[in-house]
């Protein structure tokens, strides 16, 4: 889950509550659904919050959610925007990364405190929304460093160039680097550089842009020091570049409004786009703080809270939510326009509309009912199967055990001495984890004398007898099922006694077999884990369904027992 | 008097003079020790002889001071290397000497540490300087081994300390138990005492004999411990999966069956979870070496791909993120039985289902995770579901409620939170039954339209989920989850865990 850093002063200043103590706002913030988790290294509270409400990525955003929860402001709130001065350009770009949005934001009197609230918004902006970089990355720079070449034909405005250029096809001093280096050496040779090589690694060719000095930026990787923004910078251009217009455009709206927070006045830039993408015209004017409409039914809010409201309530909710509502149609009946801001990221349906009034309302104020809803409980026939044959084992003295289902290779066939792919019990093909989480969780087991070979390996200072059984869940490669892997349940069980031998293994896989009311035969048969001579095909009904025998010396001294194992296992199905 | 047999030959056996140990005892009159002993305190009790208890301490080898005995210990081997190599007369480089005198592993350390403890010589810098003259053989350490393995006692406790640090003894207390005959206990002897018609066991015999009318059965030390047996016991893990079971069946709740291995299209993108989320970017699940799934049922592929890129309904709008079939057929372990639902919702599982229903499983799921105390690579996940044509937020809450009461969780509270297919969607927390404190126990919603619509399903649903692992050790205290699941389970702890019913 992603977190948010927050000064309180600078959560008191922005929400202008000096009187709230740190506490209080710790509470007031559980409230929004942010967790206090700890105090960072530099005295911050750090809160854990849902990805959700991507606003909240800075104290700003924080701070006017806390605003609407206090009641000092209500309804949709939009900040003014000046005309463009500023083009961008997009010529020849990269095919991979084809879209880009800016703004120009000035007046700002940038403190140490609010410059890192600035660099935290962006890092977890690209963290979420960004998703690392590869969707959308920000790029920040001090407007003043900045040379615009032509706009118009006309002459008025200034632009730059958005465009592709070879990994050696220029040079720029990149932030935190003090010599001219090409794209190609910062991916080679700058931590930043390296950190971030993969996401242009397959690109024909990089992105970059420039004014009319040159080079100034190489998204999404890193910006020049050229233009490097500090506390002394009071004007900014913002540019964002990505593989979706709709994404960088709202990632530039929270860090818009986090700066109009801070006092910021907000220009808009034209957006030329050479080839215009879909959907969108050839000029764009951005930020795009245009609001969006979604009707929410009155009796839909109702059935989803449980509670009946009347249309003032509904319309007072929604603006203590930052949003706006009117409503349509006679009270009671009505639905109702509502008006959502453009930082709300994750507005998809109006049932989102709903949560805001539900949270708005307070869901805890809600009093709980059991729903009159009549249905039949019961259990799946499998499971109760399973839960039988697990109740007979304990009868017969087992021990029941719940082990993984992901193991590895070697404790299925080479610890058993499984060394042929041959037809026999868990000799069949594993179904391999592509990514394992470690050497010996690499397969799904294929039977379960593995696993419990292994208890009984680990327990050799506890007292014996050991008898132990599991029912428990196998797969196996099958190309003929849908998912390419066959599933199955099996029943195993094992004596490790001083004096044990096969008999104790067969007179209880007898009673088992008896007491579900099927015919047992154990032919003798052929088995690497067991010792040749005293393992039997365990036959159910007449079908080959599993395997019991007595345990070859070399799987025991293989598991560090000094004793004898007897063990059974077939496929619990054969029981139905 | 009469006496039973037993305390008969006991009291025979015994001296008034000497004490005698049960083990004498045994071996004089052939009675096992239990026997005797019970005999002896019976005796004891008449007043005919006294039972004395002292401890005995048996000190045995380990398996490392046994090797010693024959290659010696790694100090003394060190040392005479060391006088070989002449470091007697000056440093000699340590490498060269541990390599003389044949050590590795932790024998070097071992060999290092009581080199310089018992002022062999020193180390400094690499360098190795041995005391001249050393007299190995007045080592008390070594002739204490020797003497161990004789069978014979050692005094020095410091010595017997020194090599239990060492682990190259094993010091073990038994109580001996002896008796003596007191004055009252001669002068029955020499009174005379007869053999009480007495009998041990009730055999077949004396039962259709008759012959059980006419004798004495012989009194057993009722309160005596007898030998430990372990019987077979229901996996803690699993009893507690079957309470949550029969309590969702008594709710009304049908259980689900379905695939451990599925397409990812029915663990996620029929839940509304975007291809570029993090959980599916990244590693948190677990993909199989298994062909793409070929059979995604048409008619909802189309419509879970539309609600991804156009959402649902007039005002819906989907993800702005990319959306294709290939993701969607991957094959993985599922992550959390969510894809049951959602195949039981699609009529996958059961055909099509009209409101109202109640479903629920308790089954594995599998995370890609660190292992830590309280999460493992597999887990059971409840899982559980209501169908009905208006499902309100306050249902959800009756529901949970009711739920959870059963489990001792009171006093529920719902903190709104985010999930991409629940809206609204809550965080359950309750107070813990034994410590009171407010702790999370699961997660909960009603399923986004966007999830449903494509599916078929024009009704309400809500859910939730927790792990079973969780509510076990809330409800049994049990606090790393890696002592009950899985191959390193302790059978002392399945053989004593309290049984929950």
């Amino acid at each position: 889950m992603p977190t948010v850093d927050i000064a309180p002063d600078e959560l008191r200043e922005l929400t202008g509550h000096g009187e709230k103590s740190d506490d209080d706002l710790r509470d007031d913030l559980f409230e929004l659904g942010l967790e206090y988790e700890g105090e960072t290294d530099e005295g911050e509270l750090r809160f854990e919050f849902e990805p959700d409400r991507l606003d909240r990525l800075s104290v700003e955003g924080v701070a006017r959610s806390l605003r609407y929860q206090y009641g000092d402001d209500r309804g949709v709130y939009v900040p003014s925007t000046n005309d463009p001065d500023w083009t961008i350009r997009i010529e020849d770009v990269p095919d991979e990364r084809p879209y880009v949005t800016g703004a120009v934001v000035r007046g700002l009197d940038l403190d140490e405190a609010s410059l890192d609230s600035l660099i935290q918004l962006q890092e977890k902006l690209h963290a979420t929304m960004g998703r690392k970089r590869a969707k959308g990355a920000i790029g920040v720079h001090d407007l003043t460093m900045l040379k615009g070449g032509e706009a118009a034909d006309d002459g008025s405005g200034k632009s730059v160039r958005y465009t592709g250029i070879e990994r050696d096809g220029d040079t720029f001093v990149p932030l935190e680097g003090d010599a001219e280096m090409t794209p190609g050496e910062v991916l080679a040779g700058h931590h930043i550089g390296e950190e971030y090589a993969d996401l242009v690694a397959e690109y024909d060719r990089v992105p970059a842009i420039y004014d009319s000095i040159g080079l100034f930026s190489f998204p999404p990787v890193v910006n020049g020091r050229r233009t490097e923004v500090s506390t002394e910078s009071r004007d900014l251009f913002i540019e964002m570049t990505g593989t979706d217009q709709w994404t960088i455009d709202h990632m530039l709206n929270v860090v818009c409004y986090a700066l109009d927070a801070r006092g910021g006045t907000i220009e808009e830039v034209r957006v030329e786009y050479e080839n215009p993408p879909a959907e969108y015209g050839a000029e764009l004017v951005r930020p795009d703080f245009t609001t969006k409409t979604k009707t929410v039914a009155h009796d839909r809010i109702e059935r989803t809270l449980g509670i009946e409201l009347a249309d003032d309530d509904v319309i007072d909710l929604l603006e203590r939510s930052g949003l706006d509502g009117e409503s349509t149609g006679a009270d009671g009946e009505s639905a109702y326009n509502v008006t959502i801001p453009p930082y709300r990221v994750d507005v998809l349906h109006p049932v989102d509309v709903i949560d805001d009034v539900g949270r708005a309302y307070g869901f805890n104020e809600l009093e709980p009912r059991y729903p009159e809803v009549g249905t039949i409980g019961g259990r799946h026939e499998r499971a109760r199967l399973a839960e039988a044959v697990r109740t007979a084992l304990v009868g017969l003295g087992f021990q029941d055990l719940l082990n993984f289902h992901l193991t590895s290779e070697d404790e299925l066939r080479e610890r058993m001495r499984l060394d042929t792919d041959g037809d026999v019990l868990g000799a069949s093909e594993p179904v391999s984890v592509t990514n394992p989480y470690s050497e010996d969780y690499t397969v799904v087991r294929t039977w379960l004398l593995p696993s419990i070979m292994q208890v009984l390996e680990n327990n050799t200072h506890r007292r014996y007898p050991q008898d132990l059984a599991e029912v428990g869940f196998v797969a196996q490669r099958d190309d003929a099922e849908t998912t390419g892997v066959a599933e199955a349940h099996h029943v195993a069980g094992a004596l490790a006694r001083h004096d044990v031998s096969y008999e104790d293994a067969k007179a209880r896989l007898q009673v088992l077999v008896d007491d579900f009311d099927a015919e047992l035969a154990t032919p003798p048969t052929e088995h690497p884990s067991f010792i040749d001579g005293r393992v039997a095909t365990v036959e159910i009904d007449g079908d080959a369904v599993g395997v019991i025998g007595e345990l070859h010396p070399a799987v025991l001294v293989e598991h560090d027992l000094e004793l004898p194992v007897v063990a059974f296992e077939f496929d619990l199905e054969r029981l139905e | 008097m009469e006496l039973p047999s037993d305390q008969l030959a006991v009291l025979e056996a015994a001296s008034a003079d000497e004490r005698r140990t049960v083990d004498e005892l045994s071996e004089v009159t052939g009675l096992a020790t239990a026997a005797v002993t019970r005999a002896a305190f019976e005796l004891e009790d008449a007043g005919l002889l006294t039972v004395t208890e002292t401890t005995e301490e048996s000190v045995s080898l380990t398996d490392e001071g046994r090797s010693y005995l024959d290659e010696g210990l790694p100090e003394h081997r060190l040392y005479r290397a060391a006088v070989e190599a002449g470091a007697d007369e000056g440093g000699v480089s340590m490498g060269q000497v541990i390599g003389a005198a044949d050590l590795d592993g932790e024998a070097v350390d071992i060999a290092l540490s009581n080199f310089a403890r018992k002022g062999y010589g020193e180390i400094d810098s690499g360098e190795i300087s041995a005391e001249p003259g050393v007299d190995l053989d007045a080592d008390p350490e070594a002739t204490a081994l020797e003497t161990i393995d004789a069978g014979e006692s050692v005094e020095d406790a410091n010595v017997l300390d020194q090599l239990e640090r060492r682990d190259l003894i094993e010091r073990d207390e038994r109580t001996v138990r002896s008796v003596e005959l007191t004055d009252a206990g001669v002068t029955e002897l020499m009174a005379g005492i007869e053999e009480a018609e007495e009998v041990d066991r009730l055999t077949p015999d004396l039962l259709t004999s008759g012959e059980w009318e006419d004798v004495t059965f012989a009194e057993y030390n009722v309160e005596a411990d007898a030998e430990a047996i372990d019987g077979g016991k229901v996996h803690p893990l699993r009893s507690m999966a079957e309470r949550v079971k029969e309590v969702l069946v008594g709710m009304g709740f049908e259980e689900m069956e379905g695939p451990h291995a599925d397409a990812e299209f029915w663990i996620n993108d029929a839940l509304f979870m975007p291809q570029d989320h993090p959980a599916r970017t990244h590693w948190d699940q677990f993909a199989l070496d298994v062909p793409p799934m070929d059979d995604l049922p048409g008619g909802v592929r189309q419509d879970v791909e539309r609600a991804h890129r156009e959402g649902v309904g007039p005002d819906g709008e989907g993800y702005h993120s990319p959306w294709g079939e290939e993701m969607a057929r991957q094959v993985d372990l599922r992550g959390h039985t969510t894809s049951l639902s959602a195949r039981h919702l699609a009529g996958v599982a059961k055909g099509d289902l009209e409101p109202p229903q109640r479903f629920f499983s308790v089954e594995k799921a599998y995370r890609n995770d660190e292992i830590d105390a309280t999460h493992l690579l597999e887990f059971f996940q409840i899982e559980g579901w209501v169908m009905a044509e208006d499902l309100s937020v306050r249902d959800l809450m009756g529901t949970f409620t009711e739920f959870y009461e059963q489990f001792g969780i009171t006093d529920l509270e719902f903190k709104p939170t985010y999930n991409p297919y629940t809206e609204p969607s809550f965080e359950l927390f309750g107070e813990h039954p034994v410590t009171g404190e407010v702790v999370e126990i699961g997660n909960s919603g009603i399923f986004r339209p966007e999830m449903l619509d494509p599916l078929g399903v024009d009704c309400d649903v809500m859910a939730w989920g927790l792990a079973l692992e969780r509510l076990m050790m809330l409800v049994t205290g049990a606090e790393d989850i890696r002592d009950v699941h899985g191959t390193l389970v302790d059978l002392d702890y399945l053989r004593t865990e309290e049984v929950r019913y």
